[in-house]
């Protein structure tokens, strides 16, 4: 069941938490907006990212917050490369 | 050393301060937590000139601290001495900017404190209204501090010398000349233009930049190192 995945974050700063849906559903969709994208068309591609890592989370009890942000840049590569690129660099611009 | 000589020094040692990307990395930030939180174009702009704001008003501050720090202390003119500090100052961080200046691997993480990084980036994304980005743009000037500190230094140590009046305009320069870059990227975003491909321009040119920043500051060290110590030595100039 992928609502009971464990999240471990990242390099074990803050404790594991478990998957949360609208949370990834809602940071692909602010990063779609960011690459100026319609908020229809943001709201669509999030829906269809959160999906294919629910469905990629579905045989995985436990994973890292960093493997759900690749996971997530490759499928969000495939609708809008340049939201990709900044989901990707959301952690090493500063 | 003459009136136009001093302003020269200023200038580049500002567009030194220009070239530094932690600002416009928050900037960037800033700007993409914006959109993406769905606000509206005004308040994209008045969030985003906020941040502006508060980095012009504290490098101004920055650079009006130092100068009255070493107004105080050395009068009109500083010891060869403390010039001879200053220009090894100059030419160490411009060494330091060519080894550490970027973090290695993709992105542009730079060598700052990771705390103070983690304080951005959250900062920038909790940020609500023109106030709260005023003050990540003073926040963000300390930040850069180990960076900025030399040219800031040799500025404060030129424009002591000036009379009162020309400090004004040779605050004002150092604080219009250091915002280019900035502004050229508020320009941009505000005018429509993609982050994505502002952060990768800056991803691509990253090594580019760096260089030019680390040999700008040893190219300044020498020169007010042959303005003021060669030539008060040899009585020219």
């Amino acid at each position: 069941m992928s609502d009971e995945t464990y999240i471990i974050k990242r390099k074990g700063q803050r404790p594991t938490e478990t998957f949360d849906k609208a949370k990834l559903h809602q940071s692909i969709t602010a990063a779609t907006l960011s690459a100026q994208a319609p908020s229809g068309q943001a709201d669509n591609i999030a829906y269809a990212v959160t999906n294919y890592v629910l469905e990629w989370l579905e045989s995985r009890p436990e994973v890292t917050s960093h493997d759900i942000r690749l996971v997530a840049t490759r499928h969000l590569r495939a609708h809008h490369p340049d939201a990709a690129y900044l989901y990707e660099q959301h952690r090493t611009t500063l | 050393m003459d009136i136009a000589s001093s302003l020269a020094i200023v200038t580049l040692a500002a567009l030194v301060h220009a070239s530094f990307q932690l600002s416009v990395s928050v900037l960037t930030l800033l700007s993409g937590h914006a959109i993406g939180a769905k606000h509206s174009h005004a308040r994209v702009l008045r969030l985003t000139f906020g941040f502006v704001s508060g980095v012009g008003v504290m490098t101004l501050l920055a650079l009006s601290f130092v100068s009255l720090i070493f107004l105080h202390i050395f009068g009109y003119d500083a010891p060869q001495f403390v010039w001879a500090i200053a220009c090894g100052l100059l030419v160490g961080v411009g060494l330091a900017v060519w080894i550490f200046y970027y973090r290695r691997g993709k992105g542009t993480s730079l060598w700052i404190p990771r705390s103070f990084a983690h304080y951005l980036s959250d900062r920038s994304k909790a940020t609500k209204s023109s106030a709260e980005a005023f003050s990540l743009g003073l926040t963000s000037v300390i930040s850069e501090l180990p960076f900025i500190l030399a040219p800031v230094i040799i500025s404060a140590l030129v424009l002591i010398q000036l009379p009162s009046n020309w400090q004004l305009v040779g605050i004002a320069i150092y604080t219009v000349v250091s915002l280019v870059t900035l502004f050229s990227i508020w320009v941009l975003i505000n005018s429509g233009h993609k982050l994505s491909a502002i952060q990768k321009w800056r991803e691509d040119n990253k090594r580019f930049l760096q260089f030019a920043a680390g040999g700008a500051l040893a190219v300044l060290g020498f020169f007010v190192y042959v303005c003021k110590i060669v030539s008060d030595a040899s009585g020219t100039f």
